[in-house]
This record gives C-alpha cells, structure tokens and sequence, in this order.
C-alpha cells in the first residue's frame, strides 16, 4: 500500500487518500521544513484560498470549449457579457454608476440585472466580464471581509479586499474566470478604488471604466472630470458617463444604477432610465441626448 | 507593451520604466510605478503579463525583506539577482510560471560598485553595462552601444537615458507617453524627474 | 501521511490537566528573566542575559529579536523553540504585508504567535514550544505602546507590565506595587532595570534593554548607560536603606527615652 510505486502512481487508492488530502487543506502541516529555514527565504504566498476545479485534463480548454459564443456562436453555455461600470472617487467621496442590460450573444437576456454587488455597508463591487464569476466571488469576497472584522475588531481595508479578490483570481488565471470590477469603498485612509481583473491586474486609481462600453463613457468622464466636483455634479457626471455608453453600445443599455460612497457607507442615489435620460434627463427638463440638446439648432449659413 | 530601460554609469545605476497600465486599447492608468526598490541598494524594474509582473515583484520584495530581518545584512545584488533568477526559473517548470522579464539595478557597498542585471522570463540572466526590455530595447540597445560611456556622471547618463526615451517616442508606433526613473548609488535609491 | 498513524503526546489526565504543557511552563520557569513595561508613549523590554562563557561569543546568544520594523519579542525558556518561533512569526509579518499591504499589528502577531503554540498542545507526533514570549511594539498609525504576552499553551493576553521567566513571580509582584500609568521614558526603564534587579544578582553586566519610542524607532542601552542607571538605583537604595536605619534609630530612642520617662514619673 506504501509501496514507492504507489506513491508516484496517478491511479489507484494512494491517489485517492492523497486528492483528499489536498481538499482538506491542513494550512500549515506539521512538516520538516518547519525546523529549517529554507536558505533564508520563506514560503510567505500562503493564506490565499483555493478551491476545486472540474477533474477534467484541462479545465480551461473544456470550459473554452462550451463557452466561446465569439468562435462557435452554437457553443452550450453563453455567458453573459457585455457591460458598461464606472467609478471615480472626488472630494465628496466615490460615485459609482453601472448600466443593467445582460447580453447573451446578440441576445438581451435582461434589463434588470443590479451589477454593483454590494459587499458590506463600506464596500460596493462592480461587475463586468462573467456575472455568475462576479457574482459569486465578491458574494465570497464579502463573507472573507466579514470574517476579518469578527478575527481583527476592524473593517478591512479596501485594499485589502480588493487584494484578497486579485489574489483569489490570481490562482484561476488561465482557468477561464472572467471579471472586470472595481472594489470601491471607504476606510482609514479616505475613498479608495481598485480595479481588479481576473488576468490578475489589480490597480488603484482616482477613475476607472470597465466593460464593452467604456470606452465611450471614458470619453464623457475624462472630459468632466475634476477632484473639486460637488455631489451633484459627481452624480450628474457618473449619469452621463453610464448614459453615453448605452447610447452608444449595443451590449450596454436599459437602465442606469447610482451609488454615491462616503465616510458612513454607500448609498443608492437612483436607477435611471437610459431612453428617459434621453430624452428629458433625470429632471424631465433638459435630455442628454444630441438630439435634444442642439434641437432648432442648425450649422447652415445662408446669405443674409 | 511595457518599455524599461537601465544603464550603469560612475558609482550608479539608472532605471527607467513607462507608466501605462494597458488594457487592450485603453489605458487603464499613466501613473503605475513598475520600478520596485527591493532593499536599501536595490531595484527591480518589471514588465510581462499584467497580473504576474506585479505578484513577482511583491513576492521579490518581501522575501529580500525577510531576508534582511533573519539575518541583519541584506543581501547583495549578485546574491539577489541569483535568488530572484532561481525563482524565475522554478517557476517556469511549475504548472504555473511567471511571465516576468526583470532588469535589477543594484550598488554593492562591500565593493562600492553599482551592478546591473538582465533577467527574462526563461531564467536567462546576464550582467550588463545597460539593457532594456519591449519594444524598446530595438531601440535603444544600438543607441547605447554607440552613446553609453561606463564612466559617466549621473548628467551624462541621463542624458544618455532621455536619447533612449526620445528615440522611442520618436520612431515607436505606440510610444507610452512618461516614464518613471530612479536612480541607486552609494547613498540608496531615490527617484529623479526627467 | 505518516502523521494519521502518530499519537498526540499531549493528552488529558484524568484530572483535566495537559501534562506537557504544565511541563512546558516548567522549563519556561527554567529560562532567564524578562520584563516588559509599558509607559506612557514607550515600551521597554528588559532581559537578563545568560553570562557567556570566556570564549563564547556573546552577540550570538540573543534573547530579544526584532520580528518586524515595529514589533519586538523577548522569550523565556529553550532557546532553540524561541527560534524556531519568531522565525514563523517573521515569516508571517512580510506574508501580511504581502497580503493586506499593511504591516501586522501587535495584537495580530501575537494572536498568531498563540496560535502556532496552541497547535503544538493538539497536534500528533509533536510536543508543546517551551517558550513563554513578550512582544512589544506600536501598531501602525498609533501612538500607544503595547505589551502581550504568549505562554506554552497558546494563551495570550495584554499588560501593563509584565515578567516570565526565573522567578517571574517576584518580579511581577515587585510591578504590581511599583507600576504607575503614563511613565515617562526615563522612568519606566529605570523601573524596568530596578524590577531586573530584583532577580538578577550580578547587576548590569547581565542586563539587556531594548526601548521602543514610537513605530519603528528602537534603541537598545548601552552598557556604560545601564550601568550608571544599576548605580544610581543602588545609591537610592542605600539612601533608602539610611532612611529607615536613622528612623529606626530615631524610633528606638524615643521608645527607650519614654521607658525611661514612665518609671521616673
């Protein structure tokens, strides 16, 4: 049974005995290596989660194989994609503003759909890529935090948080996960966003978009952007940028959802209809859109 | 898409890295520092896959710093160099390797000589008067063999380095648009503005 | 795989004690003293030192390591699981910074520096670390000095003072009747020093004292600095000492001049 063979063996009841080893995770074993010191060096990339993957040969090949609407558009599973999230942080703290329309294929399979997760009163995740990944992980990424304010009386940082999920996807990366999000929220240090992506990348920074749309409502925030914006104006830009992109991306769309985060948590501003938006914007007097805007306008220049 | 350049000079080692974060067609963020100072006379600049760049370089950091608490003395830049190449190279043969081409600028106070080494992905590493990685190295590897002097003063070698950035912004399609550049010498590391 | 088969060493007496671990308590009590006193923007920690042997050389017996930039630990007991111990703990300090990006804070470490002993009372194939340890330190972004305490059994618990060690027992009642809140720096190594002397007999040469001031900043005494302070604790000693000799005296001839006093009335 403890024969060498059945050590290196890939079958058999040894394999079996050591998979479940694995599963169960002793974090720490008590092992040899405990007493040396390893030239100097320690295993320090500990204390990052890991889970089971399907007990096929390649994970990520089955799953590219069922998955991938671009190459095989009769493929089983489609995942939705296509989105618009931003956010930025100002002096009044962080807006964020995602679209709801859930595209599968060239299908909209919802209009509804809430992206920004709300991980605790302090945090607030968005979602692009994947949503069951999004979805799932940041709902885990709010039990971890939970977990860290019962183990350190304090709230976790958002940098932590947000590290806790890059390190998390991290240990899938080329596995197939696919998430863009931004982890917003407050602690010690002030507002706090970070982008986070399942290639690993992981940044802080004042203004992200993410999603199929962001280019466009980069071109609206970029341009309205400043540190010294007030509430409204934040929550007016954070509107617009969000309605740019359902205008102009066909995977972006429906309605507008509005968060404003500040020293005492995240609040929901509004949701906000994108056609509504455009026509008689969030106050019914002045749209967004071109039309309405240059309406009686006109670029002709006859003769006087 | 990331560009760093490094060249050694009298008592000194200069390295320079872009600042864009790149996603796809966008730039996420013009501001990233990818130069890591690892210890007092150590610097790391890294460029690769985005996620794995930035997870060596961490895991570089605080093991060079552990290193440093267990045994007083951190180490020197050949010691490092060599560790942080093993690591590469370990990696390579995992289920998982980093995508991570390193140049690591580093001045050893025991000889009061300032080193600099090439390291890419595959765990090749050579010690080098200067080098660059990306696209910027078919650049900037002619212009130095012709404008690199091993003797030169901090000015000189910076004015060597903005060649090097010129040249690019220059000729480059996709040219990054700022760079940051730190400098390590008998005194440590500190940052310079271009 | 070999460890399912392993028996724990630690099991229950029928009484409900841990053997082993009151035994490693024992060997804790067989280690050299150390003191750790908290003032009020500083905390010292005391240690007394093993005299080396004539040609051993002293920097390698150490008994005070620093397990991060900001935090300190001082052991009593075997010195070989002292070492072992703040190993792991320095390890975990930069896989915290590697994960949270922020430094540990004390409580933290020492939390987890517990939290390995108590593995070592419920494990197989293993016996209990025979140290008891001090960690002192400041957390980050705060200005108050902390002291924790781990014992064998993965106990921990934070103090206003505290020794382990040889006689620590004597030592923490010779606190208990001297600690005041919010010493100053001066005050509290002095106190520190003063409590040392208690245990130690051959004076400052086998004294050790390490001062954190704020995060990060640590200095350790110098010899001749210990020295002066063991001499002026003597002289106030003996001053002391005088004090109460001359009352004494003082006392002792009133008494006899008043028994004098009573059979002449």
């Amino acid at each position: 049974m403890n024969s060498f063979a059945d050590r290196f063996s890939t079958t058999g009841t040894a394999v079996e005995q050591r998979r479940i080893k694995e599963y169960v995770a002793d974090e720490e074993d008590v092992s040899d290596s405990m007493w040396g010191s390893e030239a100097g060096f320690g295993t320090i990339a500990h204390g990052t989660p890991n889970f089971m993957v399907p007990t096929v040969p390649d994970p990520s090949a089955f799953l590219r194989l069922h998955t991938d609407d671009h190459a095989d558009p009769s493929c089983r599973i489609k995942i939705k994609h296509g989105t618009t999230t931003l956010a930025f942080r100002y002096q009044g703290g962080v807006i964020v503003a995602v679209d709801s329309r859930a595209t599968a294929g060239s299908y909209v399979a919802s209009g509804t759909v809430k992206k920004v997760i709300e991980i605790n009163p302090y945090l607030l995740g968005t979602m692009a890529g994947g949503a069951a990944d999004c979805q799932y992980w940041e709902t885990y990424l709010g039990m971890q935090c939970r977990l860290h304010e019962l183990r350190n009386r304090e709230r976790i940082s958002v940098a932590a948080a947000s590290k806790y999920l890059s390190n998390l996807v991290y240990n899938y990366k080329g596995m197939g996960l696919s998430m863009g999000t931004m982890i917003c929220g407050w602690d010690k240090t002030g507002p706090a966003i970070f982008y986070v992506d399942s290639d690993g990348t992981r940044l802080k920074g004042d203004l992200f978009s993410v999603g199929s749309g962001s280019t466009f409502a980069y071109g609206v925030l970029d341009q309205g952007y400043r540190w010294d914006l007030t509430d409204e104006e934040a929550q007016e830009l954070g509107r617009r940028g969000i309605y740019a992109a359902g205008h102009r991306d066909a995977f972006s769309g429906n309605t507008i959802n509005l968060y404003h985060v500040q020293q005492q948590g995240w609040k929901f501003i509004g949701n906000y209809d994108v056609s509504e938006m455009h026509y008689n914007g969030p106050t019914g007097t002045a749209g967004y859109g071109y039309g309405v805007r240059v309406e009686g306008r006109s670029s002709a220049n006859p003769p006087a | 898409m990331d560009i760093s350049f490094a060249l050694t000079g009298k008592g000194y080692v200069l390295v320079a890295a872009d600042t864009t974060a790149a996603r796809s067609i966008i730039k996420m963020k013009s501001d990233e520092d990818k130069i890591k100072v690892l210890s007092p006379h150590l610097l790391m600049a890294f460029s690769g896959e985005p996620g794995d760049t930035v997870n060596f370089a961490e895991y570089v950091e605080r093991n060079l710093r552990l290193y440093h608490i267990r045994h007083t003395y951190p180490l020197r830049p050949a010691s490092a160099a060599s560790w942080i190449r093993r690591s590469l190279a370990e990696s390579l043969r995992s289920r998982s390797p980093y995508s991570v081409n390193l140049l690591l600028g580093g001045y050893d106070t025991a000889t009061h000589t300032p080193e600099l080494y090439w390291v890419d992905y595959l765990g090749t590493m050579t010690s080098v008067p200067f080098g660059a990685h990306g696209y910027g190295s078919y650049f900037a590897l002619s212009l130095l063999d012709r404008y690199h002097d091993p003797e030169a003063g901090l000015e000189e070698g910076l004015a060597a380095l903005r060649r090097c950035i010129d040249e690019v912004s220059k000729r480059l399609v996709v040219s990054p648009g700022k760079y940051k550049v730190k400098v390590v010498d008998k005194d440590g590391v500190r940052e310079i503005e271009l | 795989m070999s460890r399912s088969y392993d028996r724990a060493l630690t099991v229950f007496s029928p009484d409900g004690h841990l053997f082993q671990v009151e035994y490693a308590l024992e060997a804790v009590k067989k280690g050299t003293c150390a003191v750790g006193l908290r003032g009020k923007d500083v905390v010292v920690l005391g240690v007394e030192k093993k005299s080396v042997l004539q040609l051993q050389d002293p920097r390698t017996v150490r008994k005070v390591a620093m397990l991060d930039d900001h935090i300190c630990l001082a052991f009593a007991g075997l010195n070989a699981d002292g070492r072992v111990l703040i190993d792991k703990a320095r390890v975990e300090c930069q896989s915290h910074r590697l994960t949270v990006e922020d430094p540990v804070t004390v409580e933290y470490i020492t939390r987890h520096i517990a939290g390995i002993q108590q593995k070592y009372t419920q494990s197989g194939g293993v016996r209990p670390f025979g140290v008891s340890t001090l960690i002192v330190g400041f957390d980050p972004n705060d200005t108050r000095p902390r002291l924790y305490q781990t014992e064998p059994g993965g106990t921990y618990s934070a103090w206003k003072a505290n020794a382990i060690g040889r006689s620590s027992k004597t030592v923490r009642e010779f606190l208990e009747k001297n600690h005041k809140d919010d010493l100053s720096r001066d005050e509290t190594i002095k106190l520190t020093i003063k409590s040392l002397l208690e245990v130690v007999q051959t004076g400052a040469k086998n004294i050790e004292i390490n001062i954190m001031e704020s995060y990060g900043k640590i200095t350790a005494l110098e010899q001749s600095e210990i020295e002066a302070a063991v001499q002026e604790i003597e002289r106030e000693k003996e001053a002391e000492a005088e004090r109460k000799r001359s009352r004494l005296a003082a006392t002792a001839a009133g008494q006899a001049a008043m028994s004098q006093a009573v059979p002449g009335q």
